[in-house]
């Protein structure tokens, strides 16, 4: 029986096809503990056992080398995975192997990396619609048999599995995948095997298909290296390994910089924690803001503010027109404040509403940690900020001083002269 | 239907001896193993049997509480209306219509994989499937996909002949032709 070690990063859609069909045969598959993607898998070590440095790769108990998904999937799997005795069903279950690497890959890819922010969106896209053509193959072939290949599960049903898993988690969202009923059965189906359970943990299908996000992609340029720059400074001393890494192979496929972001995701908790966590502490802030009166806090908070590390900025409701009863406005402020909840940690601001009924406007002062627009770190945080305008403001200069002062003591005008009417304070 | 030769099949299909099976006075199929040990009645006797089975479909019928209380539901299910219905005209065409719908969205009765339940089904609605002409059978495609996939085991089929599904793959190269 085969036995061996994988080598992976965590979530791999390539490595479920080997580990699935170790859970059916009993190989003892191991994976690498202390894989590093992008350290690992580009040590001379590894180079050597595998020139191409990608990913998975299996190293069997009695030191032979192995790449290529498929291959391992094969090593590691039985009999009757492999179509049993039967030359045409063996034939077949190649068949769809091959169908999986060729069709349903490149279009899961070309649909769904874009929406992760790991491809650039391209104009007149057909992605959707050849990834569409694909899924009504399958759904066709469905219909009369339960299985791809055979009467029991084998490595087809196993490799076109892990090829379809990006697409129902992100973007097969209920009204479109119900015109495929046939493969939402068998995927169910398969889905819900206990070996399958065993290895594809908390799998849930897609509710909400991702819509993209040009945020997410520069973000994503920026960290592996990309031509834009716009990832604060702390950012690159984190992580100058991924950087280097990534530079070194920027020619290389794109898929190898998709296989990162893959590897890379699951890791992100708080995303503010990828930034140094400086002197200023807004705990303390918002105590002193919140016992003390605005001749107290305000000094205080300039005397404790951490320009290295923290940014003041002023955001202005790109709608001011319209607005109309105040109270509407001022939920407008609660709930913007709301979807923003994780941001509170590291966070604080003083929004006002200024003016009456039918004339007002919306206006407020934020901090946070970072230099950059910090809504951008979460997709979460993104529902409102872009109906406003947003200025950073100098931390040093006197101008910033008074606004922050008349926003933080809930006190002045607009610009146009609409009286303070009512603030609201994020901390 | 669900009587002393389906009990004998699904032994068979279990891997397990019968023992004596026979309708007893009151015509209820009863299980004699041994001396003096009986079990009566259909489901009582299927599951007696799955206890003492080690394949696949015992082991999945019992994998959990639910499992097992769906799959008992079926078993009653296939003895107080699949036989029956399955000889009567209106009720037969009822029945398949509601398999059909089921099998849309599954692949087995009960959870993801084959149990006790997909067995007495398929043994209680064998006959009125043998019954069905080709185009009947593209009318219940669903179901039709569950049968042939059942029947394909050869502890399933146990040396009887395959039911023809195939004018089903023609359907689907040239879609109207049977219309």
């Amino acid at each position: 029986m085969a036995t061996g070690t994988l080598y992976t990063y965590p979530e791999n859609f390539r490595a479920y096809k080997a580990l699935i069909a170790a859970q059916y045969s009993g190989a003892k598959v191991k994976v690498a503990d202390n894989f590093k993607f992008g350290e690992t898998n580009k040590s001379a070590e590894f180079l050597k056992k595998f020139p191409s440095g990608k990913v998975p790769a299996f190293e069997t108990a009695d030191g032979k080398y192995l790449s290529e998904s498929n291959a391992i999937a094969y090593y590691v799997a039985n009999e009757q995975l492999r179509g049993g005795k039967c030359p045409f069903v063996q034939a077949q279950v190649q068949q769809w192997v091959s169908f999986a690497d060729n069709e349903i890959v490149p279009a899961s890819c070309a649909w769904v990396f874009p929406l992760l922010g790991i491809l650039p969106q391209q104009k007149n896209s057909t992605a959707k619609q050849d990834a569409l053509v694909v899924l009504e193959l399958l759904n066709k072939k469905l219909l009369d048999v339960t299985y791809l290949a055979g009467e029991r599960i084998s490595l087809a049903d196993i490799v076109v599995f892990s090829s379809l898993l990006h697409l129902y988690e992100y973007v097969l969202e209920p009204s479109v995948r119900s015109a495929f009923g046939n493969l939402n059965r068998w995927f169910v189906t398969i889905l819900n095997q206990p070996q399958v359970q065993a290895v594809v943990k908390d799998f849930k299908i897609c509710e909400k298909a991702l819509v993209f996000d040009p945020k997410k992609y520069a973000e994503f340029q920026a960290k592996t290296g990309g031509k834009q720059q716009q990832q604060p400074k702390q950012k690159e001393e984190k992580k100058p390994k991924e950087k280097k890494e990534a530079k070194k192979d920027e020619p290389a496929e794109e898929l190898d910089a998709a296989d990162e972001a893959l590897a890379l995701e699951p890791k992100s908790k708080d995303p503010f924690d990828a930034m140094p966590k400086g002197t200023f502490n807004f705990d303390d802030f918002k105590r002193v803001y919140s016992n003390e009166a605005e001749e107290k806090s305000i000094p205080y908070f300039f005397e404790k503010f951490d320009p290295e590390n923290y940014s003041i900025w002023f955001g202005e409701y790109k709608y001011n027109d319209e607005l109309q009863k105040v109270f509407m406005s001022c939920n407008l402020i609660t709930g913007m404040f709301q979807r923003l909840d994780k941001m509170r940690k590291q966070a604080f601001a003083s929004v006002c509403l200024f003016g009456e009924d039918n004339n007002s406007t919306i206006s407020g002062v934020w901090v946070w940690r970072g230099q950059d627009l910090a809504f951008t770190l979460s997709p979460d945080w993104q529902v409102d900020y872009e109906v406003y305008d947003w200025k950073k403001l100098d931390p040093k200069s006197e101008e910033t001083k008074k606004l922050v002062t008349q926003y933080f003591s809930w006190a002045g005008a607009d610009k146009n002269g609409r009286k303070f009417n009512q603030g609201k304070i994020f901390k | 239907m669900c009587d002393v030769a389906v009990v004998k099949k699904i032994a068979n299909c279990l891997g397990v001896a019968p023992g004596k099976v026979q309708l007893n006075d009151e015509q209820v199929v009863t299980r004699t193993i041994g001396q003096n040990k009986t079990v009566q009645g259909f489901a009582t006797i299927l599951e007696s049997l799955a206890r003492e089975s080690k394949s696949e479909a015992a082991q999945n019928s019992t994998s959990t509480k639910e499992v097992k209380a769906q799959v008992y539901q079926w078993l009653e299910f296939a003895v107080l209306y699949v036989a029956p219905g399955s000889k009567d005209k209106y009720v037969s065409k009822q029945l398949l219509a509601d398999f059909n719908k089921l099998f849309i969205s599954k692949s087995y009765l009960v959870g993801n994989f084959i149990t006790l339940a997909d067995l007495a089904v398929y043994y209680a609605i064998y006959d009125l499937m043998k019954s069905l002409s080709p185009v009947d059978k593209e009318n219940y495609l669903n179901l039709s996909r569950w049968f042939d996939h059942l029947q394909q085991r050869p502890e399933v089929h146990q040396g009887e002949p395959l039911l023809n599904f195939t004018t089903i793959y023609l359907h689907g190269w040239a879609t109207g032709t049977h219309i």
